[in-house]
Formats: structure tokens, sequence, C-alpha cells
């Protein structure tokens, strides 16, 4: 038997190593072992209800990771993921219940929120030059407390109607599509564009890039405007799933975001990771909480360890890595 | 294998491999005591991997060291300091937060009673004015370190090599960024060391200074040692041979350009350009000057001239304050890189690694990024296969070693990292080409084959502005030569009317050949 198992281990040594060697590679392999592990480890994780659960929570971190990545790859950081989808979320749902305008226009002018905060963060960062932590650190406090005046710290009831995005289409919810389309968009975007070329070459080495003339302030307002777009989606995806709007939507989600960059192998100083990554790392991240649940481990428990998985993933992205600040 | 005593430092089949590459490949070094060891050889031939072996920063994957007779193992920088082998890094290594006094005693923390043993202000300026004196620097050692020239930040790491009381300081290249003025000054230095007792291995490409300060010099050339000899028993072209590994072809193309007259509209024209006070670096003041279609002009100036600043200046990286700029006789405002690309004005920058290339991508990325839309779909959606084959086009006509379009620049050479450049430059159909220093910290091969490219794209008709310390360089390769000094013009002259003597007495000192 154990012959058997160091056998076959053996045979997949080589596609393993082959997957490795992609730059998806590395988290994928660590999303079989976690799939493996989880399924061993409880029955019911990989039934399709349990699995469903797991996809309607993994679409707005999904969502909220793909948006941060953007900013991470050109080597800056967006603290403001989470106050973003809560503001879109909350304005979206303000619209819809006390202006009483129809669905489509409400979650409109929710993704224009989004926009509009994506581009504030980008013009302090390219024309107030002011460092990305410092400007979405701002937008994260500012942005939290717009969400507490407007709502007076009440949650928003009544987005009954939200749940066209939850609803079944050809076997999934609707978010499930979405998040799936937002990252072959994504991926299509860093990779397939020249946009994504120059978004990569900053992360690489921005002066140089400066240096060639290229417009490296518009790629980075791009960017930042689009990455807003994305959390707005994902304040949309929450008020859908909850069918409230709770003025604390998304609090401490900057750093879930940032953790699914890392667990997707996206390395935090720029230019380096696959644009899919994001997804893999929000799936992975939400396995987690999910299988201790499943487990009946103290919940309190997941934070623990998502810190020592995130170390994990963090060693292995900065193996061979000399120093690091 | 036999190891002979009068010696202080001797390694014996020196091994280093990195993955894919071996970069020393078995190499017998021997170190006298007060001695000053020369240690040459083109890029990648081994010489700053030989040095950072003996100084613990990479660890030998074979071979033996000995150090007063007795086999040795460095692991690391501290087993190195333990024995006295300090390394003056290339770039300084210096904390410019801190102020000289602090850097010099960083290094000797931890020896008398441990880190965390009380630091004394008085103490401290003390043994830092001590060591400064030694070399010679009279500077406040409560000046910050930031603040310094590249120059005196040499001579505090050697002050702080001898703090650490290190009987072998390794110097990797410390001429490179040096003017000729600060470079006497770090061979007198040096000279004063050697009187003093201390041993010198001094990395340097540049094979004059070999015969300026050195007792003894080793050729390394592809990770062998090749030659070793006194250094009153050889010659400069012998020296050269061996680090060549053939006779010397030609250093320098045959011009054929424009001697004549320059008739017509000058491609680029610049009437009394001078740049903010705010800004780094040197201040530009009432430049002029003009440069036609086919010509090369070469603008020569040492280190500190202003001359980096004016090939940023022209690409709108250093803010014009003054002054006109006219592209084939028409004015033009150029604030920005990317109002200089659209007008067909590309600055090569002497820090390629730091400003000119994105190490982590290919050589084809690299080549397409500045008009990447051109080679798209749409302007938006790149085609791989367009892309590659625009980039093969470039890198076959620069002969880019290795020919791969996906390869990444990072593992490229110096030569191949600066055609890369270049390749850039061409394929956004620039008209004026700024080269700063295009064969700074490139083996003499692909020196030669540069300069070649540079004639031959002005016989092309490109406009060529080369700024250069090289004075045998520009006399070389320009057919005009315009002299800065301390930010000013101080005159324009073709070529073929001036001689290397008055172009060196006009720059106000020695000009360094290649």
């Amino acid at each position: 038997m154990a012959r058997k198992l160091s056998l076959s281990l053996s045979k997949l040594g080589r596609p393993l190593r082959e997957l490795l060697r992609y730059e998806l590679g590395g988290p994928l392999v660590a999303l079989m072992a976690l799939i493996t592990a989880s399924s061993i480890l409880s029955p019911r994780f990989l039934e399709p209800y349990n699995q469903r659960i797991l996809l309607l929570q993994t679409a707005p971190l999904a969502l909220l990771g793909l948006g941060e990545s953007m900013v991470i790859l050109m080597g800056s950081i967006d603290l403001s993921p989470g106050s973003t989808m809560a503001l879109a979320g909350t304005i979206s749902a303000m619209t819809f219940t006390r202006f009483g305008h129809p669905l489509s226009v409400s979650i409109l002018v929710g993704v224009l929120v989004g926009l509009a905060i994506g581009l504030v963060n980008g013009l302090l960062v390219t024309k107030a030059k002011i460092p990305s932590f410092v400007a979405t650190l701002a937008s994260l406090v500012a942005g939290r407390g717009m969400v507490l005046v407007l709502t007076e710290g009440q949650p928003i009831v009544g987005l009954s109607q939200y749940r066209v995005i939850t609803e079944e289409v050809a076997g999934l919810p609707t978010m499930v599509w979405l998040f799936i389309a937002f990252g072959v968009l994504n991926y299509f975007l860093l990779k397939r564009t020249s946009v994504g070329l120059v978004t990569y070459a900053i992360g690489g080495n921005e002066e140089a890039v400066r240096y060639s003339g290229v417009r490296v302030d518009a790629v980075k307002l791009f960017n930042f405007i689009l990455a807003g777009g994305y959390y707005a989606v994902a304040g949309l995806m929450m008020n859908a799933r909850l069918e409230v709007a709770y003025p604390w939507t998304g609090w401490g989600y900057e750093l879930d975001a940032i953790a699914s960059c890392v667990l997707g192998g996206i390395t935090l100083s720029g230019g380096v990771g696959s644009p899919l990554g994001p997804v893999v790392g929000a799936y992975m991240l939400t396995l987690l909480t999910n299988i201790l649940i499943l487990l009946g481990v103290n919940p309190y428990f997941q934070w623990v360890v998502k810190g020592f998985i995130l170390v994990a993933a963090a060693a292995a992205l900065t193996r061979g890595v000399r120093y690091v600040k | 294998m036999r190891y002979v005593s009068s010696e202080l430092l001797a390694t014996r089949g020196l091994v280093k491999e990195f993955p894919g590459v071996v970069a020393l490949k078995g190499v017998d070094f021997d170190l006298r005591y007060s001695e000053i060891h020369a240690l040459v050889g083109q890029n990648g031939a081994g010489k700053s991997t030989f040095v950072k072996v003996l100084a613990g920063v990479y660890s030998p994957t074979r071979g033996e060291i000995y150090f007063k007779g007795v086999r040795v193992s460095i692991r690391n920088v501290r087993d190195a300091k333990k024995l006295g082998i300090t390394l003056v890094h290339q770039e300084a290594t210096l904390a410019p937060n801190l102020t000289v006094a602090e850097n010099i005693v960083l290094g000797t923390l931890g020896k008398n009673g441990g880190v965390l043993a009380p630091l004394k202000t008085s103490d401290i300026l003390e043994i830092a004015r001590k060591y400064l004196e030694i070399v010679g620097l009279s500077i406040d050692p409560r000046t910050k370190v930031g603040v310094l020239g590249i120059g005196e930040k040499q001579l505090v790491q050697v002050a702080r090599a001898l703090a650490e009381d290190a009987s072998v300081v390794c110097l990797d290249e410390p001429t490179s960024p040096l003017t000729a003025v600060e470079a006497e000054r770090l061979f007198e230095v040096m000279k004063e060391l050697k009187a003093r007792g201390k041993s010198m291995i001094f990395v340097t490409h540049r094979v004059e200074e070999v015969f300026a300060v050195a007792d003894r010099v080793t050729v390394l050339r592809d990770g062998y040692k090749v030659f070793s000899s006194e250094v009153s028993k050889t010659d400069p072209s012998e020296v050269v041979k061996h680090m060549l590994g053939r006779e010397i072809e030609r250093f320098y193309p045959a011009k054929k350009g424009a001697e004549g007259g320059n008739a017509g509209v000058p491609r680029l024209k610049v009437v009394g350009l001078t740049t903010s006070q705010d800004g780094k670096g040197v201040i530009l003041r009432d430049i002029s000057l003009e440069v036609y279609p086919g010509e090369v002009l070469g603008v020569v100036g040492l280190l500190g001239s202003g001359k980096t600043e004016l090939g940023k200046a022209l690409i709108g990286m250093n803010k014009i304050v003054k002054g006109e700029v006219y592209l084939d006789g028409v004015r033009v405002r150029v604030r920005s890189p990317v109002e200089a690309l659209k007008l067909g004005i590309f600055y090569v920058p002497e820090d390629r690694r730091r400003e000119g290339l994105v190490g982590i991508m290919s050589i084809a990325e690299n080549i397409i990024l500045p008009k990447v839309w051109e080679t798209s779909e749409l302007g938006l959606i790149r085609v791989p296969r367009r892309e590659v084959s625009v980039a093969r086009k470039w890198i076959e006509f620069l002969k880019v070693v290795p020919p791969e379009p996906n390869f990444k620049v990072m593992y490229l050479s110096g030569g191949n990292q600066q055609k890369v450049v270049i390749a850039k430059a061409l394929k956004a159909r620039t008209k004026v080409l700024i080269l700063d220093e295009p064969t700074f910290g490139v083996d003499v091969g692909a020196k030669v084959e540069i300069r070649k490219l540079i004639r031959s794209l002005a016989d092309e008709g490109y406009s060529v502005l080369l700024l250069t310390s090289d004075v045998d360089e520009a006399l070389a390769l320009c057919d005009r030569i315009a002299v800065l000094v301390n930010g000013r013009v101080v005159g324009t002259y073709r070529t073929s009317e001036i001689s290397r003597d008055f172009l060196v007495e006009l720059l106000g000192g020695r000009g360094h050949g290649s």
C-alpha cells in the first residue's frame, strides 16, 4: 500500500514540476493540496451544496482580489477595497430604496461610485504624488466614514430585487458566472493588451518605463479606476447575497484582498504574478474558513490559520530573494 | 598545490558555480604582503565574483583559500571580516541617512563588548577622524553621507575598511564612477595604505590604471586566470591582448560621415538652454548646439559636467527654464519623455539597468514597450507573433546574443543590454538619438561593436548626440565635438581640427581612455 502510494507520487512528480514552472503553478498546486486535504478531513466538503456556498462566498472576495492585483502588479498597494465596496453597495442600495430608482440605475450608480473612488485614489497618487499606501489609507478611513454618515449606522433593508445576481443560470448562480467572467476579462486585459504590458512593466521598473516615453500616469490612473470598479461589483454582490446593505460590510476586507493576491502568487513588489492568481487565492482563503467551520473548529481560530498560511505563501514567493524590507 | 609562505592570501582551484553559469573555473591567485594586485578582465570574466568570494558575499563551490599559510573557509561576510578581508563595493554601500562617523564605526560594532556596548559620540568622532585622515579626506565626520560625492563615498568606504582593521582591502571597480581627479586621489590613498602594510586587490577594466598604481596584474577571462605578471615586466598592449584573447582588430570604425559641410537645416537645434535650479545635479547654463542629419555630435564632459543632465533636459526629464529647442527648424516644447517620443527624440541612459530596461521582461517586450500600440490590434490587443517578429528583426540587426526574443533582459550582458535599449529607440522610429556613455561598463568586444553601430546609424541618416567622458571615443566617432565644463559649453569644434591634447586641456584634466 505504502509502496503503491510512493510510486504514484513519483509518477505525479514530473507533471507537478512541469506545472510549477507556470506563473499560476504554485497557487494551483497549493489549491489541489488544500482541496484534497479538505475532502479527506470532511466528506461534506465536496458536496455540491457546500461547493455552491463556497463559490458564492468566494465571488466578492475574488473581485476585490482582482482589483487589488491591478494595483499590486504596478508595485503600488490599495487599502480601499473594503470601504469602496461598502460605499458603492450603500449608495446603490439608497438609490434603490430611498430614491426609488429601478434596479438597473441603482447598479449603475454603485459601479460609478466605485470608479469615482478609484479615480480619486489614482489622482492622489499620480498628481498629488502621495504614496499609494497613504492615499488609499485615507480612502479607507474617509470611505467608511461616508458610509456611516449616509446610513447613520443602520442597515438598509429591502434589497430582495438584487437577488437576480444570485439566481441560477446554467447550473451556477449568476454571481459565480460574473466572477468567472471578470477573471477572464482581467486575464485578457493584463496579458493580451498593451495596457497590461505597461502595467507589468511599471511593476518591473517604473523609472525605465518613464524614460521610454510611455504614459505611465495614464495607465496608473486607469488601473486605480478599474480596481475601484471591481470593488463596486463586489459591493453589489454583497447586497444581493445578504439582501441588506450593512454599514460594516467589507470591514477589514482590504487585508483579505491583499492576502488573495499573495496566496495567488502575486509578489508585493510588483511585476510578477498571474492575473488569475487572486481568483485562486480568494477561493483558497474562503476554503480555509469553510473547512474550519465544517470541522467545528472555533471560528475565531480561522484568523490564526490564515496568518500561518499567508506566511507560508509569502515565504514560497520570496524564495531565492536575498533580503526584503 | 604547494603553498608558498611569503604570501598573505592564496587561492587554489577556486570554482564558483551559479545556476546555469560557471563564473570561476579554477582560479589560482596569490596576494603578497603590502601589495597592490590589479585584477582585470572584460565584463563577465569573473573579477567581481572572485573578490566577492574572498569577501564572503558568495561562498565558493570548490577550491581552497589560504590566509597567512593556513587553509581557511569563508562562508559569509563575517568570516571574511574576522580574517581581515573587506570589500569596497562598486556601488557605495553606505547608509546615506547616517553620518560619516556613524558609517565608519558601523562595521566595528560588536567587536568590543558586543552590540549593546554604549556608544559615545566623542569616541565615534575620534575614530572617524583618525581614519579619515589616513584616507586624506578633510570633511566633518558629522556630515551625512547622503550629501557626499561619489568619490568621497568611496574613500569613506575605504576608511571604514581600515577601521575594521582590514589587512586585505578588495576594491571592486572603484574608479568607474570617479572623475580623473578623484581617481588620482584614490590611487594616492592606495599607495599610502600600501606603505602602511596593507594589501589590496584592485579590480578594474581600465588598463592604464593598472600601470598607474599596481605592483602585479592578473587577467581573468571567462572564469580562467589567463595571465599574471609583475607590472614592471609587462605593457598595456600585452594585458589587453590577454583580456580579449585575440588581437584587437580595430578599436574604432572608419568615419565616412558628413565631414564636409553641414548644409541645410539642423535636425536638432538648441539655443541658450538653461535648466532650473531646483533640480538635482548640475545646472546647465546657456547651452547652444546643433545636430545635423547623419551627424554624430559629441558632447564631451567629465563626470559632473552636466552631460547626463543635458540628455535628460532634452527629453523633458529636467526642467528647462530658458532657451529654445528646434526640431527640423520648427520650435518645439519637450516637457516629458512622452512628448519627446512623439517628436522622435530618444534618450538612452547611462544607467541602463535602472533607467533603460525592465529586467524581468523579455527582450521583445522591452523593445516594443515605448510604442506598444503599434504592434497591437486596434492599438490595444497585443499580437505576440507580431511582437516577436518585430523584435527578431532588431535582434538580428543589432546582433543581440542570445538571439531569443523571449529571453529575459536581466540575464543579458551589459553590452547586449545596451543593444536592447538602442533597439527600443530605433523601433520607436527615433530621429535624434541621445546616447549617454553608451560603452560604459561594456566589455571591450561589445564596445567595438557598439561604436561601429553608432557610426553606421549616423551614416544611415540618424542624428546622434553622443554624451561621453571618453576623449578617444569622442575623437574617433564624432564629426563635431562640443566641450562641456561645469554646465557650460566652452567650445564646439570640428573633430578634424582639434588634437587630443587640446581637448584634454579644455576638459581640465586627463581624459579616460578605453
